[in-house]
């Protein structure tokens, strides 16, 4: 980038500013890795009613590393092969058709195909934070427990195909609704080549961050603005690593940045329940930063309970603080508890999936 | 860094103001829980418009109940054209993209309504799909 080694011609407050653009791009590379890197330990295993004879008992579990920004079907050549060479004779193996297969939970929850696996195995969390800590503690496995089934889908609940070619459909749909969220329409999507819009795809296919960023990085906000950005670890950790060269943002421009968009999108998760989404402005009316914390205040005060304000300051206490109150929720983004300070701007642009969203999962604090 | 972790599974030690408990907290939570999961039965005006040579109808205004999925608005227009399971048909909002069939019809509505309309278009081949 012409910020280095071009300095002779710049003057200091012009190197400042790119020197603090250099960290902020270096942050959202960095977070951007961490959200592709994620995956989740799935223990897949044949419903026992279901496994045809001569099956190979002592095997019918299957278990995978998954990455959360893949989908149920990319992972089922991986599982057939496992169930075919070394569970199901060679008659049965012939004989099942994969197209009927479906996923359930140990718990009877029926997975969607088109759902990102992250946001499974997240939804499955909090699912597990409303039920009693002691049926908890005895059904806390690291791995989500799934039961594969292999006949008579209940396809008006699965609701798609479960093949590859109809969840890609499927997330270019995403893909385009959160381009017409950020900005009122969807011509930064339908501006690609079809060879990069399947570059997309292809990219979560093989799980290929290179690839998929080279793409995706034209069309998600960057986070190159003056404005601060959060959570930040201190500037100096910048210089002792190397950012990936492939996910520099192309010159961020004030336009494309993520607190320009007209809304930020989003989509809320209840334990077993309703999923919310709902027009998320980057900034407040005050022009201040919306945060985490506003947003989960206004659609959930019951779980996020507002913060009163400071008493009046007397001469005993000068500078008094908002009296505690105590969430009785938590948002799980990602997987991670997600601190309430966040910018909802910034979850926007290095936390999302690869679909474009921000999915927030709640748990109860029980 | 505390964020490396993200890919743990559910038994990660989670910051001590996540897993501070008091069964009232417990009782609380579970409450509002419970509050947030009933439906209202508000209904909203959707709004349907054919595409290319889908055919058109007569009446499109229609008032739906929001709480649906996006997958029953794609069923009642199926009936309301007469179409079958095996014809294809597509819909999209605001000539834009393909919602998630498990979307619901408030969320859509909140997020994309012009002029208090959730506006659908339909059309017999995939245009921007």
């Amino acid at each position: 980038m012409s910020t280095f080694g071009t300095t002779r011609h710049h003057s200091p407050a012009v190197q400042n500013y790119s020197n603090r653009d250099r960290v902020t791009n270096y942050h959202t590379a960095l977070f951007r890795r961490l959200t592709w890197d994620g995956t989740v330990p799935l223990e897949i295993r044949v419903d026992p009613k279901e496994l045809p004879a001569n099956s190979e008992r002592g095997l019918e579990c299957y278990y995978i590393q998954a990455p959360r920004v893949s989908y149920l079907p990319l992972l089922m050549p991986e599982i057939r092969r496992f169930f075919n060479e070394l569970v199901f004779d060679e008659t049965a193996a012939m004989e099942l058709k994969d197209d009927e297969w479906w996923f359930e939970t140990a718990e009877g929850t029926l997975l969607k195909w088109h759902w990102p696996i992250g946001l499974i195995y997240d939804n499955h969390s909090i699912s597990l934070s409303t039920k009693p800590s002691s049926s908890r503690s005895s059904s806390k496995p690291a791995s989500l427990r799934l039961t594969l089934h292999l006949a008579s889908p209940p396809n008006d609940k699965l609701l798609l195909a479960p093949t590859p070619e109809a969840c890609k459909i499927a997330f270019m749909g995403q893909l385009k609704e959160a381009d017409f969220i950020r900005w009122g329409n969807t011509k930064r999507i339908t501006g690609l080549k079809q060879q990069e819009q399947d570059g997309l795809w292809e990219g979560i296919k093989e799980h290929n961050f290179d690839d998929y960023w080279r793409v995706a990085s034209k069309v998600t906000p960057t986070t190159g603005s003056h404005r601060a950005q959060s959570p930040g670890p201190p500037p100096s950790s910048a210089s002792m690593h190397t950012r990936p060269p492939s996910a520099d943002p192309a010159g961020p421009s004030e336009r494309d940045g993520a607190y320009n968009v007209r809304s930020v999108p989003v989509r809320l998760y209840l334990s077993d329940g309703p999923v919310m989404q709902d027009l998320v402005p980057p900034l407040l009316e005050d022009g201040t930063p919306h945060t985490l914390r506003h947003y989960l205040t206004s659609h959930l005060p019951l779980l996020f309970p507002p913060q009163p304000p400071a008493p009046p300051p007397s001469r005993s206490n000068p500078h008094p603080r908002p009296p505690p109150v105590q969430d009785l929720a938590y948002p799980l983004i990602q997987g991670i508890p997600a601190p309430l300070e966040s910018e909802m701007a910034w979850l926007g642009a290095c936390l999302a999936g690869a679909d474009g969203w921000v999915n927030i999962c709640v748990g109860l604090r029980t | 860094m505390a964020l490396t972790n993200h890919h743990d599974g559910p038994d990660r030690s989670l910051p001590t103001w996540v897993t501070q408990d008091t069964s009232e907290t417990a009782e609380e939570a579970l409450k509002a829980l419970q509050t947030y999961k009933k439906k209202d039965g508000e209904k909203v005006i959707v709004r349907f418009k054919a595409v290319g040579n889908a055919p058109i109808m007569k009446q499109n205004f229609f008032k739906i109940t929001s709480s649906n999925r996006f997958q029953a608005v794609i069923q009642f227009l199926r009936k309301e054209l007469g179409y079958k399971g095996n014809e294809p048909l597509h819909t999209y909002i605001n000539l834009a993209f393909s919602p998630a069939p498990d979307d619901t019809v408030a969320n859509l509505f909140k997020s994309f309504q012009t002029d208090n309309h959730l506006i659908v278009n339909y059309s017999t081949t995939a245009a921007w799909g």
